[in-house]
């Protein structure tokens, strides 16, 4: 009786604590790459980004997305790393013009991701 | 991962309620909730571990979460008499001393050549050869036989009306006519074959009549010779 009530106390804490730190985590590292993004997208529109800059928010997702795939399932990290890479490639070739929706598609995935793991109805079902 | 916790109570909950609600035979040998977790548990540890694109962390959550779940309803089923019946459920007796009880065969999702078979398996062959028969709550079945039970079936009985209807193949098998058994339920009062709940018949010629809602019956036919 005691054995089976601390087994529940135990996972059911278990539990708690990997889902809440998973949901901080994971709200936190895309809140710091979308700010990243967004600076690099500023730069893009005024026609001043250069490859390291994009090279620097690569480096950023890279270190990130290690620890990241713990927690997400992994195509969806796969997903950001094509669009990050494009985006990077036009502004190694300062085409702005294309560098500019791809880091648009990158903003979209920092909001759908994290969403996609928060407690609503649609995501339970 | 709060999701998958969430999701994998749903899931829980739903076949629990599903297997109650399959009755006592889809169940075998285990506690309702127990299978539950063996069907979830195997498909849980197969899909992270084939698809590399799931995190691993997935398959351990949901695998903690059934565990907790499990050790939730083991202490339910130890420390709370009624939600153990709602949970677990209970033994239903199908056999009493007035004969089979259909409300709870049905509630079962049972019929009278279920319980001969289940019966049969556990060495008796005569419907009167027990005074109670259950199902227990894991699906298992357990009979008290009659102190003489073994002289009461010297003969393999075959099952003629099952639920107000005829077994055409078992007639042909004791080589007799409908209406010859009609006329026997006549003289019995019984008019309408719909109202039979089961008759059996041994080769000894001993007859197992029970009409729906009132006590069995055994009487012997006066066969000359055992026909099978």
């Amino acid at each position: 009786m005691i054995r089976t009530i601390v087994s529940i106390v135990v996972a059911l804490g278990l539990i708690l604590g990997v889902s809440l730190y998973e949901l901080y985590y994971v709200n936190d590292t895309f809140a710091f790459f979308e700010e990243a993004l967004l600076s690099l997208y500023d730069k893009a529109e005024a026609g001043l980004a250069t490859y390291e800059d994009g090279t620097a928010v690569q480096t950023f997702w890279e270190e990130k997305k290690k620890s990241l795939q713990i927690w997400l399932p992994h195509t969806a990290i796969q997903e950001v790393d094509y669009q990050l890479y494009e985006a990077v490639g036009y502004l190694y070739v300062h085409d702005y013009k294309s560098a500019i929706p791809k880091i648009e598609v990158v903003l979209g995935m920092c909001e759908n991701i994290p969403h996609a793991y928060t407690f609503s109805i649609e995501n339970i079902f | 991962m709060g999701l998958l916790f969430i999701r994998t109570t749903i899931v829980f909950i739903a076949l629990l309620v599903l297997m109650r609600l399959m009755g006592k035979r889809q169940i075998g040998e285990m506690q309702p909730y127990e299978l539950v977790v063996t069907l979830i548990i195997a498909e849980l540890a197969c899909i992270p571990m084939a698809d590399p694109s799931i995190p691993l962390s997935y398959g351990l959550i949901t695998i903690l979460t059934v565990f907790l779940l499990h050790q939730i309803v083991c202490l339910i089923d130890l420390n709370f008499a009624k939600l153990k019946a709602v949970v677990a459920g209970v033994p239903s007796v199908v056999i009493n001393k007035n004969g089979i009880d259909d409300t709870q065969l049905k509630k079962n999702n049972l019929d009278v050549s279920d319980l001969i078979e289940s019966l049969r398996i556990e060495g008796y062959f005569a419907l009167d050869a027990v005074d109670y028969a259950l199902y227990e709550a894991e699906g298992t079945f357990s009979a008290l036989p009659k102190k003489n039970y073994q002289a009461l079936q010297t003969s393999l009985p075959l099952l003629l009306i099952d639920e107000g209807k005829f077994d055409e193949k078992n007639i042909a098998l004791t080589k007799k006519t409908k209406g010859y058994y009609l006329d026997i339920l006549k003289k019995r009062n019984c008019k309408d074959i719909k109202r039979v709940l089961a008759m059996t018949v041994d080769g000894n010629g001993k007859v197992y009549l029970q009409k729906k809602g009132v006590k069995y019956e055994v009487f012997d036919l006066g066969w000359e010779k055992t026909l099978w």
